[in-house]
């Protein structure tokens, strides 16, 4: 049988029907910040459902972290694009009509639009007040400041960094942008819901989140959790962008309004109004002896989590306690605040926080080796962690790969026989952690065997994995073995398809419930908990139970007169472990790559005033077949390792990479994307000034932002009083 | 209005609007759902049809256009046409939603040059996106195909090349 993805019969959530169904549409604030003074829907034409913010008012509120959304924005719409009707109609241009015929009035708010800004005290709110979620997505304790824009603040606080930048022969201190992105699924956003006689709400949906989804959904309507049934198809792409509560909630409104089965599939700009990547500022001050031995680091990282928190505080927090990168350093204070503004939410991203913080530790690691005169290589090595070193979070690190990821990077793009236009990076990135995964395997009458689990798919080929993981421990074909759609009815509990962990968790479940099989007869059930977590103020605990480890190296040359890089090659070693399903592996590296080099060079969500310029793939544009360099990766494997995930290792260390090479030729690039002209203006700067670097800690460096002042001015106690 | 035109083999007569494009009636009118919903721009080729031998991005192309056309989709592939084969050889798609798009363009590259290098594949590919970024992976495929294609060519005189 050909696979049905070249035959094209697969279908996605965007192709499941239901007798009599009928398609919604979204109303969309046009104001990034405003009240709603009236809204009438009274000259819909009839046949039309209608779905005004009064007929939910009722239902709860939700969030996976933080529960500040309601199914439809009440009285309050806090950014150019918040949802603020819906309607459903038995055609989508039926429906796309109706939606002019509601009336809305606004009176427009202050907004604020960047999170530097918004934590400033005189910055308007977006939230009033902060309330937890219970969804088991909340999983570390979260700190909201009320009667601030602050949803969470995760901190480190590990030695004494005044005491560590006292014994520090340089210094070096640098603040770095990244711009926010679109996960641009090729597939878009698709939600279908019914609710069935007896007052169960059956959803088909696009998500990599099936438990955390019916959890909320259960919340919004106050049912029990097995009143509501949850189908996953697979998804046409996601990248973190189909997490959570996307149109579920509307349409199973419009749906239980309507007596009849509700579809909404996504228009391309809703995407962008949807969930993107956080814009995230991020300032780092790191300090060495002379012979490069790092003594302290200090980061602070503010979180552009937009106007709704999703899982932004996880995202601030992840891009915490990635920001110490794979080093030993005695002295770590690490702030990372996730902040609301007037903008589209951001969310999950492929990289999840971490890239972020690598683009600003792992340049930074560069500008402190010119400092010293040091080989870029020379100083990684000398300070990278290894087996049994304890990371700035107190927990030892088990299963260490770095220096041969590292190594192997800086060989494939021949770093020891010359450096001019090369760089390099090397990160480590976290597994969510706790988590748990169940998995069930069924042996049916004709020597088949069925897999019950709730790990999506999205193309990352976690299915197939899985699949061959059953078999060799059936020791069975794996065309044997089946693994049917997730399905809540029918699946056992997974924390959610996220975070590289599918293999890796469900690899070792699956290791009892064969065994379990095998003395059950029929059915296996296997579990396995990783537990951990932080302590948020002080970043103490177990982050991950297993860390993504990489390296990634670049080659590049500049236009001087146009900006323009010319990415020449780039090269990324990750850590495997054990390659289960060896194309899909190669395919996660490629992929990762391919995506970061977008991220890299010119992808960024442009807003003027709280709009959103370019939501569209003409404007926004994503990696074509023709933009690729010459790309290259390796698979780390080791005899009898343990299986490493592998969905996003190589997304973050690409840009870095990148910067460095143009670092290496005297061009530094605080933000990313390194657009021409953002190339033009560093040449520029460092024509203008011998060094963008300030070699004391106290000083802010020369081309930091006015508003990066500000905050230094206003946090100077914070910062001495915990340190 | 009523709409006739031949897809994948197949004589139709659908009835849209003056103004539908030819992505709605193949999806919603013919069922044919590897023909994509993405862009609606025209710009990342995941509604790619052949309409007379030519490749169409259908979200831009009005379907009245498709008067008297033949249209062909990936269903009217099979299933185990050279190129679809080679896609599946190399493993050159991850959620396979820009797949079909792909496999028409290849197809439509390999039918004007046998023998393209790798820089005329990526050319060729380049207004087709895949943001799983399998891009290493379908230049392979496309190359195992234009082998697979010419050999078939160079040992049925040229009548087993599906067209």
């Amino acid at each position: 049988m050909p696979d049905p993805r070249v035959t094209g019969s697969i279908r996605y959530a965007q192709d499941v029907e239901l007798d009599g169904m009928l398609h919604a549409r979204i109303l969309r604030s046009p104001y990034p910040h405003a009240r709603v003074q009236r809204l009438d829907a009274s000259a819909v034409p009839d046949g039309v459902v209608v779905l005004t913010p009064d007929a939910v008012r009722d239902l709860h509120r939700y969030g996976c972290q933080i529960q500040d959304q309601t199914v439809l924005a009440a009285d309050e719409v806090r950014f150019a694009g918040d949802p603020v009707a819906a309607v459903a109609a038995p055609t989508k241009r039926e429906a796309e009509e109706a939606l002019n015929f509601i009336a809305v009035e606004y009176e427009e708010l202050p907004a604020v639009f960047d999170p530097v800004e918004a934590v400033a005290q005189e910055a308007p709110l977006v939230h009033a007040h902060h309330y937890i979620s219970e969804n088991d997505a909340a999983y570390f304790g979260m700190r909201p400041v009320d009667g601030t824009n602050i949803c969470h603040r995760f901190c480190i606080r590990h030695g004494n960094v005044a005491d560590g930048f006292g014994q520090a022969d340089v210094v070096v201190e640098e603040t770095y942008h990244v711009a926010g992105a679109q996960h641009a699924p090729m597939e878009p956003h698709a939600a279908l819901a019914r609710w069935s006689g007896d007052g169960r709400l059956e959803v088909w949906t696009g998500t990599q989140t099936p438990f955390n989804l019916r959890m909320d959904l259960a919340g919004i309507f106050g049912l029990p959790e097995d009143r509501v049934r949850i189908i996953c198809p697979p998804m046409g792409g996601s990248f973190g962008a189909k997490t959570f509560v996307r149109l579920e909630a509307i349409v199973a409104c419009l749906a239980r309004k309507a007596g009849r089965p509700v579809k909404a599939v996504l228009e391309r700009n809703e995407e962008w109004l949807t969930l993107n990547r956080h814009p995230a500022t991020v300032r780092v001050a790191l300090g060495a002896r002379k012979d490069g031995t790092m003594v302290a680091k200090r980061v602070e990282c503010w979180v552009d989590t937009g106007a709704y928190a999703d899982c932004g505080p996880g995202v601030a927090q992840k891009m915490g306690f990635a920001s110490p990168g794979p080093y030993r350093i005695p002295h770590v204070w690490v702030d990372s605040h996730c902040v609301y503004t007037n903008l589209p939410p951001n969310g999950a991203f492929r990289g999840y926080g971490a890239m972020q913080s690598i683009w600003a530790s792992e340049r930074t690691m560069d500008l402190l080796a010119k400092r010293l005169g040091m080989d870029p290589l020379e100083l990684r090595l000398r300070n990278l962690l290894h087996d049994g070193d304890l990371y700035c979070t107190g927990e030892m690190m088990h299963d260490v790969h770095f220096e041969e990821c590292l190594r192997a990077a800086a060989d494939a793009i021949g770093w020891s026989e010359n450096r001019q236009g090369k760089g390099l990076c090397v990160l480590l990135k976290g597994m969510q952690t706790p988590s748990r995964a169940s998995i069930v395997v069924e042996a049916e009458n004709d020597d088949t065997y069925t897999i019950r689990c709730a790990t999506a798919e999205m193309g990352q080929g976690a299915h197939r994995s899985i699949r061959l993981l059953a078999a060799e421990l059936l020791k069975v074909d794996p065309e044997r073995v089946s693994f049917p759609d997730p399905d809540t009815d029918l699946v056992p509990y997974d924390t959610r398809t996220t975070s590289s962990r599918s293999t890796y968790m469900m690899g070792r479940a699956l290791v009892s419930a064969v065994r379990d099989l095998e003395i059950d007869g029929k059915r296996g059930c296997g579990e396995v908990v990783d537990q951990g977590g932080l302590d948020p103020d002080t970043g103490q605990g177990i982050a991950s139970s297993h860390w993504h480890q990489g390296a990634a190296g670049a080659e590049v040359d500049v236009d001087e007169e146009t900006g323009k890089i010319n990415v020449r090659r780039v090269h990324a070693s990750i850590y495997a472990g054990r390659v289960v399903n060896r194309p899909g592996a190669e395919l996660q590296n490629e992929g990762s790559m391919i995506m970061s080099l977008g991220t890299a060079l010119f992808e960024g969500i442009v807003f003027e005033n709280g709009q959103t310029t370019n939501a569209n793939l003409s404007d926004y544009n994503i990696p074509a077949s023709d933009d690729m360099p010459v790309l290259t990766h390796e698979l780390l494997e080791r005899e009898g390792a343990a299986i490493h995930g592998l969905g996003e290792t190589a997304l973050p260390p690409i840009p870095a990479a990148i910067g460095n090479a143009l670092y290496s030729q005297g061009i530094h690039v605080t933000d990313l994307p390194m657009t021409p002209e953002v190339v033009l203006d560093a040449i520029d700067r460092s024509s203008d000034q011998s060094s963008a670097v300030s070699s004391q800690l106290s000083g802010a460096s020369s081309n930091e932002p006015d508003r990066m002042r500000n905050v230094a001015r206003r946090e100077p106690d914070t910062q001495g009083e915990k340190s | 209005m009523k709409i006739h035109f031949t897809v994948n083999g197949v004589p139709s007569e659908v009835e849209a609007r003056p103004d539908a494009m030819l992505l709605d009636v193949l999806r919603r009118e013919m069922r044919l759902t590897s023909v994509r919903e993405t862009c609606r721009i025209g710009v990342c080729g995941a509604c790619t049809a052949l309409v007379n031998g030519k490749l169409i991005s259908t979200c831009i192309f009005l379907a009245p256009m498709a008067e008297g056309a033949e249209i062909t989709t990936v269903e009217g592939l099979g299933g185990s046409h050279p190129v679809q084969r080679a896609f599946e050889e190399a493993h050159a798609f991850q959620c396979g939603y820009c797949t079909p798009g792909m496999i028409l363009t290849a197809k439509d590259l390999l039918d004007e040059n046998p023998r393209p290098s790798d820089h005329e594949i990526q050319l060729a590919l380049s207004g087709n996106l895949c943001r799983c970024g399998c891009y290493v992976k379908i230049v392979e495929a496309v190359k195992i195909a234009a082998t697979r294609l010419t050999w078939l060519h160079h040992t049925s005189s040229g009548t087993s090349r599906a067209r």
